[in-house]
């Protein structure tokens, strides 16, 4: 087998009785952007920060191309990053910002010269080289940022929540942005956030951190596709959990009964249930229909409001249980409309849907 | 009723110009103003008219010893005090704020103790025969007392533990605005610890040192009480020979020549410290 380019070992952090890391274990390979997704607290940045070196983890490894990095101080560990807090030398111009990794290297003038304008030009703020940060906007600093940690071509690019700073607006272009370098340079991304609509939009995979452990491992789809635990099913994406019973299993297909009483089959699980256990459906909002299709199962409801969002139209239905549950329909917008205060039947698909213990 | 209540208005009014500051000139030209323009006819008419005064205090080697000395000691005082309040400003701006306000309670503490009991002080610590030497004496350290009074070591070290607070509290301030994450920034673009100090660190606290280092610098140039008790006659200050010309030789106008110099001086580097304050804020607290 070969060698990961950068991998994380059993890595274990702990602040006193508080595990922060608990025996992560990540392979990445060269050209990856992985992101490190989940909610504050959940050890994604703690993980990072032994990746950078400002944090010495309680045990397990840090290897690059095999080798460990845990005993290589942060100056030395050839490592770039981009911060959450504007993090530039405020008294040294946006040029001087972006030569400096070079400086403390001693590179000759004419190599300095030619890769800083070569990496304002990349984050276009070519024109910007003779200005002080502090007459930059957010997310121009945050671009000369990018620029900085990307001069002296490091092997792996660490962000610690770069866009948290900046406005939505802002944050779409510049996510475009990261894209876009990410494409051309090719550099190993690791990428640290718990907004799931940016780790959706940029990974090539993404690291669900809960709890100091990581939940699952995958690509956006596999995640929102495939959730391994209702955790990543309510983190990732919108979702609706409905009460149910386990019935019985046939061949990794399951029929439970829902609380209204209706019975679904062909429901996909991976794990197993007993009879009669409490589970939870969840199904996706845009996973219901407005009319039945092969193989579908039909859940009444009433429709209590909708909302106009553009590119589709949210309903608030209720369902004969009396449980509140969001419906995105993709088609059949004006259907929905119509069908407010209607009781009527919405469809999904059972093998979209998800069974998790209660 | 309308019209009195117009005419109300201009009372109401916050008072300018020069009639509300009225009292505070008075009070300034003459508590301050006359004196010193007293000060400095007495150095361009005493004994004769002339400038015979400024003359003697140029042209003397014995006078110029002493100005020289004085910019020596201020010199050495804010070259020590900037090396040793820097660490502690350093360890204050990024301690938990819960212990930092313990730390500067102890600081603050030390700056509402009597300047002559803290002088006396060091003069215990610092003689002959005081702690610093008996201790060095009895560990083996050193066979003969290390001559610590009543010299230039004295007087530095007597000096800066006075002038440190007014050195580290600005400097605390500048620290502070530092965002540590900064230095990190700086670690990770390949920066060693010294670099990261020398090109990010240093530099970005510069304002604080110049503020601070200005402060105690003028405060040194002008000090008394702790040069005379700690210093030698060999390295008399500025203060000290204005005090005994006009104390013991009663030449008042040698004296005001002395004490209008050093005010120019000190007024000279006060100007130079509102330029860089003015700069700073040019720059947006850079």
């Amino acid at each position: 087998m070969t060698e990961p380019f950068l991998s994380i070992r059993y890595l274990r952090k702990t602040f006193g009785s508080f595990v922060a890391v608990h025996d992560v274990t990540i392979d990445i390979p060269k050209g990856e952007f992985l992101t490190f997704l989940g909610p504050s607290g959940s050890g994604k940045s703690t993980t990072l920060y032994a990746v950078a070196g400002f944090q010495q983890p309680t045990s397990g490894e840090v290897l690059l191309e095999g080798r460990s990095l845990l005993s290589v101080p942060s100056h030395k560990r050839n490592i770039g990053m981009v911060f959450q807090r504007y993090t530039l030398f405020q008294h040294l111009t946006v040029a001087e910002n972006v030569a400096f990794p070079l400086r403390v290297r001693r590179r000759p003038d004419a190599e300095v010269n030619r890769k800083v304008a070569e990496m304002l030009s990349l984050v276009r703020l070519e024109s910007f080289g003779g200005r002080y940060p502090g007459a930059l906007s957010g997310g121009q600093q945050q671009r000369v940022a990018l620029a900085r940690a990307l001069a002296y071509d490091p092997p792996i690019l660490l962000m610690d929540e770069p866009l948290s700073a900046l406005d939505k607006k802002l944050r779409e272009e510049i996510q475009a942005e990261i894209r876009r370098i990410h494409r051309e340079t090719g550099v190993t991304i690791l990428y640290v956030t718990h907004d799931q609509d940016e780790a959706l939009h940029l990974s090539d995979r993404i690291a669900l951190f809960r709890d100091g452990r990581i939940e699952q491992i995958g690509t956006g789809e596999d995640l929102y596709l495939r959730p391994a635990s209702e955790f990543v099913a309510s983190f990732i994406g919108n979702s609706n959990f409905l009460p149910a019973e386990h019935l019985e299993t046939v061949n990794g297909s399951a029929t439970i009964r829902l609380a209204d009483g209706s019975v679904v089959s062909g429901v996909r699980i991976d794990q197993d249930f007993s009879h009669g256990q409490k589970t939870r459906l969840m199904v996706r909002p845009e996973a219901f229909r407005l009319r039945p299709g092969p193989a579908t199962a039909g859940l009444a409801v009433e429709f209590i409001d909708t909302a106009f969002f553009g590119e589709r139209r949210r309903v608030i239905a209720r369902t004969a249980a009396g449980q509140e549950i969001d419906v995105r329909p993709t088609s059949d917008m004006a259907q929905a409309h119509e069908g407010i205060a209607s009781s009527r039947q919405i469809f999904f698909d059972p093998a979209a849907a998800f069974l998790f213990p209660a | 009723m309308s019209g009195n209540l117009l005419h109300r208005q201009p009372i109401l009014r916050r008072p300018d110009g020069v009639g509300g500051a009225l009292p505070a000139l008075t009070l300034i030209t003459l508590f301050f103003v006359v004196p010193v323009v007293a000060l400095l006819l007495r150095s361009v008419t005493e004994p004769v008219p002339g400038l015979q005064n400024y003359a003697i205090l140029f042209g003397d080697g014995t006078y110029a010893r002493v100005f020289f000395n004085t910019f020596l000691v201020a010199t050495v005082v804010t070259a020590v005090t900037v090396i040793v309040a820097f660490p502690v400003a350093w360890m204050l701006a990024i301690m938990p704020p819960a212990l930092g306000s313990i730390v500067f309670g102890i600081i603050i503490l030390s700056m509402w103790t009597n300047l002559l009991t803290r002088t006396y002080a060091w003069m215990v610590l610092l003689q002959r025969t005081g702690v610093i030497n008996r201790t060095l004496m009895d560990i083996g350290l050193i066979s003969e007392p290390l001559p610590l009074i009543n010299n230039l070591t004295g007087v530095t070290i007597g000096m800066v533990y006075i002038m440190l607070p007014f050195m580290i509290l600005p400097l605390v301030g500048t620290l502070r605005a530092i965002d540590p994450m900064t230095l990190r920034a700086a670690a990770l673009c390949g920066a060693s610890p010294f670099n990261a100090f020398r090109r990010i660190l240093l530099p970005l606290s510069l304002p604080g040192i110049a503020a601070g280092g200005l402060m105690v610098f003028v405060m040194s140039l002008g000090y008394f009480v702790t040069p005379t008790l700690l210093g030698g006659t060999s390295n008399m200050m500025l203060a000290a020979m204005i005090a005994q010309m006009i104390q013991s030789l009663l030449n008042w106008g040698l004296g005001s020549a002395a004490a209008f110099i050093l005010l120019l001086v000190t007024m000279a580097l006060y100007a130079l410290q509102l330029r860089l304050v003015g700069a700073k804020r040019m720059t947006g607290g850079i």
